[in-house]
């Protein structure tokens, strides 16, 4: 005889979950608008996710109820919340790069701003709970809606991204549920608290079968984290992306991935097993070094780009291998300060996109394009030199005082070597952020195309305002970093890690 | 004077931004004008200067991320005092003498730019600011020598600048365990050197600290083996650059030896003592015999400095005051005749687009006032008494021979081999017939360059006489860090060694 089901309203705690029913009444409500009326103009249809996305931050801070929720497999601690407030001021910030000069297809239709809300929703459904389960299908909503998002820039590379996306994240899902599947079997719980507490009692034996469950999951968050050796799909699918939602993708879905990550791997780091450290610390390693390596030898600029985005999320898997409350403070500032630089180069590349390929036949943005810009466009020249600077951790711009703070972690927990390695990184990831300023800086520019027109036909207003904030930010870094510092320790504390 | 090193830091910084709109013609009256009111207030920094007060003085302080132990920390004592003084007035200098036409307002606004740096790497005591600088330090000069310099420029400016960077990325790992150290042993963070000052770091700590900031000063130096950057970077660099390179840039690796290594790591500064005198001796002779095969002027004088350069590093580890007090005035006559050197180099490759000392000869009688005061500066390079250069060089060697007679005996033949190599040089442009058409019709030193070389060919006499007002200023702080080392060191070899490195023989 089954037990009737009786819930109690208040134990389920519904508060928690509006953060997220505010973005996905938003999506509905855009595809209904869109339905209702004709030749809606995606200045409209950015600043009304935009004001949804401003309600689902408000809802976020003001979240003041207990930390579970829903059956308890929510979990509003504080990393969630730093996460998702950095998720929403992201989201926030990328989308109006669709107001550009010239009218891409994709920006033209209520379903792309409908799909945004939804995976962000996903990012937020990842990042608020330690249930597998739940994780897993935040995972998927937002990947299937950004698989989408990537197709719909109907560009000649578009679909053999989002196709190539599609199909790693498809091998990634699976090794997530098998790991999932493994840490059930091993502990007769998905939720990563209860997960932690058997495997502690059981002092994480059979071993075989942890550290089987820990290779699947790196694997399957490789994949969104973009690590070695799951992080092949990168440049491709960012340079068959456009320059926004590439940007995008190197900071939004990888905070949420990390976020996962703390929760799992945390508990492993700390359980003293020396193979389950010395995987993270091989692939940590290695992301960081080869990914390096790989982008001295790109002759785009966005690959580039995309290649030092791996290697950054290669520092942040360090913030996890060490652990530490600082280790995890050092994680969002760092993430925090490298979104708005990030942000900052990827909106130039977009400023800068001609219709045509004019300086070669594959790529949008060669090295070759940017000779003697300075000549040509010097403030444009000067802002992407400060945001090369500050990516390659040059003091004092933004980036730095992440690296600053992270590799100090590294210090106070013992792991000189470690610190050794990520400044080492740095020295050699100086090169390639130096060739684009060399470029810039040194070269002549191309006698023909030396014509500033060239350069701007995407520029607008926004966008301009969009770079102006993030250079201003990325050069002035550091007046932020002591108040960020006190509330993300706070936070961070808060939730134990 | 509450803030006159905020305004002494930051002031070239807010110029430079200014010139930005200013127009092309009136931009180099700006540079002249923005470095002369630099250089004054340099010089009314002197002038508030207690020469009776050894420790820091002007000192600002505001924490600034004190979660994290950091702080906007200024300070000057006795031994950076001269250096932002021959920073800002090498500076006003180059500008007085530049003759770079082209694209002249972005080189203008890039070395006030890089002016900045300078006095910030002198002027700071917090020691992740003291990094912030010294790395800023290089995009300025990176566009300098990219951008104007000779043909292979960007090959050169790209080596300077992944040399240095790469080099110096250790150090910041040293300063983070530093923090960490003093984290450990006082439970707060800080980062300000005066702290740190007072930490007894363990004795094998020492060691690898002083490794981690060994390679950042030995490149900027730069030490032997880790020179070879500077004669690319001398050899492409247009005259400004060179000028500010040899002058400045090199001081910040010698000062960060006076600065760091030898007051936080005593121990190891002593442990170390005869690898690094012997690294120094190899720089001073090794650099001496390049210096002799080349044709190139340039290229001397860029390897005299490497020889120079060598006495300074040997003098600072010579661990008493008349050693380091002789380096940091060394320091400041190479940074003088160097920076004239180079000046006067550029003076003749302006004239005629070539360097080579071949394309020369018999130039005294056409140029008499550039080959005398050519001729002054050599004699001022070499050492000669009465010159600036004697003062700090006899000191240092005179330092270090309380360590190793024996060692200062081959330093000191480069001085021997200095007047060898800088009388070749002579030899060939000036004397003799004059060979090459073309240089029977150049023209002798015009008012411009005259206004530049005077005070330069005035402070190497003045000093040369009569050091002895910069001399006990720097004096008195050394003298306060020699206690300061001999009280932290954690060894009692340590200790003695300071101890006999200043008494015997001398009046200390």
């Amino acid at each position: 005889m089954l037990e009737p089901i009786s819930i109690d309203m208040a134990s389920l705690n519904l508060p928690a979950l509006l953060p997220m029913a505010i973005l996905t009444i938003g999506a509905l409500a855009v595809i209904c608008i869109d339905l209702a009326v004709k030749g809606l103009n995606r200045s409209f249809l950015t600043m009304f996710t935009i004001l949804f996305i401003i309600l689902d931050c408000g809802a976020v801070l003001g979240y003041n109820g207990p930390a579970r929720g829903f059956f308890d497999v929510m979990l509003v601690d504080g990393i969630s919340i730093i996460a998702q407030v950095i998720i929403l001021v992201a989201s926030a910030f990328f989308l109006p790069l669709s107001l550009s000069h010239r009218h891409f297809k994709e920006f033209r239709m209520a379903e792309f701003y409908a799909l945004f809300m939804f995976m962000i929703v996903g990012f937020q459904f990842m990042v608020v709970s330690d249930n597998l389960i739940l994780i897993f299908i935040g995972l998927e909503t937002s990947s299937l809606a950004l698989y989408t998002l990537i197709a719909m820039h109907n560009r000649a590379k578009a679909f053999e991204a989002a196709i190539k996306y599609f199909t790693m994240g498809a091998l990634a899902a699976s090794f997530y549920g098998i790991s999932a599947l493994i840490f059930y079997a091993l502990t007769g719980s998905v939720e990563i608290n209860q997960i932690e507490k058997i495997l502690m009692q059981r002092e994480f034996e059979p071993l075989i079968g942890v550290l089987a469950a820990t290779v699947f999951m790196l694997g399957a968050l490789g994949f969104k984290l973009s690590l070695v050796p799951s992080h092949t799909w990168t440049p491709d699918v960012y340079e068959g992306s456009s320059a926004p939602l590439a940007g995008y993708m190197s900071v939004v879905p990888k905070i949420a991935g990390f976020v996962v990550a703390i929760r799992l791997f945390e508990m492993l780091v700390s359980s003293g097993v020396v193979w389950l450290e010395n995987i993270l610390y091989i692939t940590v390693v290695l992301t960081m070094t080869l990914a390096n390596l790989t982008a001295l030898v790109q002759d785009d600029v966005k690959r580039m780009l995309a290649f030092s985005s791996i290697s950054h999320a290669g520092f942040m898997m360090a913030a996890i291998l060490i652990g530490t409350t600082q280790a995890n403070t050092a994680l969002f500032l760092y993430w925090i300060l490298f979104m708005f630089t990030n942000l900052g180069a990827f909106t130039m590349l977009w400023i800068v996109r001609h219709p045509k390929n004019l300086w070669d036949e594959r790529y949008q943005h060669p090295y070759a394009k940017f000779s003697g810009l300075v000549k040509i466009m010097p403030t444009t020249a000067t802002i992407m030199g400060i945001f090369m600077f500050a990516l390659a951790g040059m003091p004092p711009f933004s980036v730095f005082w992440g690296k600053l703070y992270l590799i100090s972690a590294a210090i106070n927990s013992e792991y000189i070597s470690l610190a050794i390695i990520i400044v080492l990184n740095s020295a050699i990831a100086i090169y390639y952020y130096m060739k684009l300023v060399i470029y810039m800086f040194l070269k002549d520019p191309d006698p023909v195309r030396a014509d500033a027109a060239l350069y701007a036909t995407n520029a607008s207003t926004p966008l301009k305002v969009i770079v102006g904030v993030a250079a201003i930010i990325t050069m002035f870094a550091i007046v932020f970093v002591e108040p960020l510092l006190i509330i993300i320790t706070k936070y961070v504390t808060a939730s134990g890690f | 004077m509450e803030h006159i090193l905020s305004l002494l830091v930051f002031f070239p910084a807010m110029a430079g931004l200014l010139g930005f709109l200013v127009t092309k013609e009136s931009i180099r009256a700006y540079g002249i004008s923005v470095s002369a009111i630099e250089f004054f207030l340099s010089i009314v920094l002197w002038i508030g200067f207690d020469s009776s007060n050894a420790g820091y003085q002007f000192v600002e302080y505001y924490p600034f991320v004190p979660s994290f132990g950091m702080s906007y920390y200024l300070g000057v004592d006795g031994i950076s005092l001269f250096l932002i003084i021959l920073s800002t007035f090498i500076t006003m200098i180059a500008f007085i003498a530049l003759s770079i036409k082209n694209e002249i307002k972005n080189l203008i606004i890039s070395v006030l730019f890089l002016e900045m740096t300078m006095v910030g790497v002198f002027v700071i005591l917090d020691v992740i600011w003291f990094y912030a600088f010294w790395e800023l330090s290089l995009v300025p000069m990176l566009y300098i020598i990219g951008a104007w310099g000779s043909v292979n420029r960007v090959y050169a400016a790209i080596k300077f600048f992944l040399y240095t960077f790469a080099g110096s990325v250790l150090m910041l790992v040293g300063i983070l365990y530093m923090g960490f150290l003093y984290h450990e042993a006082t439970g707060i963070w800080s980062f300000a050197l005066p702290d740190w000052y007072l930490l007894q770091v363990p004795f094998e700590t020492q060691l690898w600290l002083f490794g981690a900031f060994f390679l950042a000063f030995a490149i900027k130096v730069p030490m032997f083996p880790f020179h070879t950057w500077l004669p690319y970077a001398h050899g492409q660099a247009p005259t400004i650059g060179s000028i500010i390179l040899a002058a400045v840039l090199l001081k910040m690796g010698s000062y960060g030896f006076v600065r760091f290594s030898l007051p936080l790591f005593p121990d190891a500064s002593a442990y170390f003592l005869i690898p690094v005198a012997t690294i120094c001796i190899i720089m001073v002779i090794y650099a001496a015999m390049i210096a002799y095969a080349q044709e190139d002027m340039k290229q001397v004088i860029a390897y005299s400095s490497i020889s120079h350069m060598g006495i300074v590093i040997l003098g600072t580890f010579a661990m008493n005051a008349e050693g380091i007090t002789g380096s940091i005035f060394l320091m400041l006559s190479h940074g003088i005749v160097s920076g004239a050197l180079f000046m006067l180099v550029g003076v003749i490759y302006d004239r005629r687009h070539t360097k080579m000392m071949r394309d020369f000869g018999g130039l005294a009688s056409v140029m008499p006032n550039f080959a005398t005061i050519y001729g002054i500066m050599l004699m001022a390079s070499v050492g000669l008494p009465l010159t600036i250069g004697f003062v700090g060089e006899f000191l240092s060697l005179a330092g270090f021979y309380r360590i190793n007679w024996l060692m200062t005996l081959f330093a000191g033949t480069g001085i021997i081999l200095g007047a060898v190599y800088m009388m070749v040089l002579y030899r060939k442009s000036f004397f003799g017939p004059v060979v090459h058409e073309e240089n029977k019709t150049l023209n002798d030193l015009n008012s411009k360059e005259l206004t530049a070389l005077i005070p330069l060919v005035a402070l190497v006499a003045i000093l040369g006489v009569y050091p002895k007002p910069v001399l006990s200023v720097i004096d008195m702080s050394v003298q306060k860090m020699l206690v300061l080392m001999e009280q932290k060191a954690v060894e009692q070899t340590t200790k003695d060694l300071i101890i006999k490195a200043n008494t015997i023989g001398g009046t200390h």
